[in-house]
């Protein structure tokens, strides 16, 4: 038996089934595309947002520019001085001048086999050797050694500062660096060099690079240059008011 | 003949259309992709045993489609959507495969 409107019907069905099963297609194709789109987009607005920071950053350098310029014209001299003195111990001045660079760097591939041992651990061979300890402690005894300013990887370091760990990444003053850790420090050369040599964290570095590979090595210069740091407004500390 | 025609012209218009599914429609789609494909091998099946009739075809692929949604539509306000949905594709797939054996058996007399 034919009826009139069994072309249409079986043409409809068929259209709709065919709609379906490519919608389902594409749909299940364009999955995976929109996972990496949303990475990228994600990747695309850590990058702005670093953009933005960098140029804020940049602006603010500026501006602390001018505001040490007016600062030096207005102020009388002995205070101007007094300044100086002032934001060159808080890090908020670039300075230069003799010193000694230390450089710690990760081994290129681990020296420890690959082997992770127990399932759904992490890999000894996984975790980095070096952390935010090591840095910390070669700023340490950089200081101790008589260093007056000190950068890492070309992050000021200020009284605020504070060298941490994040995951894989080594925060100083919240910025991430990585390997090599560059750690400058300005004073006179010969006695940081010399003191800094003989340290125990100088002979724990060295007995590291013997044993796990990673790269160490200091070197006097007779010429460092430090970026200043952007200068911290300070919220809930004010100052002791002297009796005079 | 038309048939296939009207099949390569929805397939098409899917192409070009690339309509993005709706989230609420999502767990829907692969009930509607297994009614679909039971409804391509049952009109198969039914044309080769001569008893094809396009009202049933049709009926019966949007009736399947519908039951099937309102069946996890009803599962997911219980909170065994995915294990009804499970069931729906279990029960239209042994669909697919016996007639999938009947057309065998018209085809290959085996």
């Amino acid at each position: 038996m034919r009826r009139r409107y069994d072309r249409p019907a079986v043409a409809l069905g068929c259209l709709l089934i065919g709609f379906v099963l490519v919608v389902a297609y594409v749909r299940t194709h364009r999955g995976a595309p929109a996972a990496a789109k949303v990475h990228a987009d994600l990747v695309d607005r850590v990058r702005s947002a670093q953009h933005q920071a960098d140029q804020l950053d940049g602006r603010a350098r500026g501006l602390e520019r001018q505001l040490a310029k007016l600062q030096q014209q207005s102020l009388p001299q002995a205070d101007s001085r007094r300044l100086d003195t002032e934001q060159l111990a808080a890090g908020q001045v670039a300075v230069h001048g003799p010193g000694m660079t230390v450089t710690l760097r990760e081994p290129k591939k681990s020296a420890h086999s690959s082997n992770g041992g127990r399932g759904g651990t992490t890999g000894i061979a996984a975790t980095n050797i070096l952390t935010d300890r090591d840095v910390r402690s070669v700023v340490n005894e950089l200081f101790r050694d008589g260093a007056e300013a000190v950068a890492v990887n070309g992050v000021r370091l200020t009284p605020t500062s504070a060298i941490r760990f994040a995951g894989q990444a080594v925060l100083v003053d919240y910025q991430p660096i990585s390997s090599p850790y560059e750690i400058s420090a300005v004073g006179d050369a010969d006695t940081l060099s010399t003191n800094f040599a003989q340290s125990a964290v100088a002979s724990r570095y060295q007995t590291l690079k013997g044993v796990d590979g990673i790269g160490f090595s200091f070197a006097e210069s007779s010429r460092l240059s430090l970026p200043a740091s952007a200068a911290t407004a300070l919220r809930y500390a004010t100052p002791l008011r002297r009796s005079r | 003949m038309i048939a296939g025609l009207a099949l390569a012209a929805g397939i098409v218009l899917g192409l070009i259309l690339r309509p993005t599914v709706p989230t609420w429609l999502e767990p829907y789609l692969p009930i509607a992709v297994v009614a679909a494909l039971d409804a391509v091998f049952g009109g198969l099946r039914a044309r080769l045993d001569g008893i094809f009739d396009a009202k049933v075809f049709v009926v019966s692929f949007i009736s399947n489609v519908l039951v099937a949604a309102l069946i996890v539509f009803l599962g997911d306000k219980l909170g065994v959507g995915s294990q009804l949905s499970t069931a729906v594709v279990v029960v239209l797939g042994i669909r697919i495969f016996g007639n999938a054996a009947a057309i065998r058996r018209h085809l290959f007399r085996a």
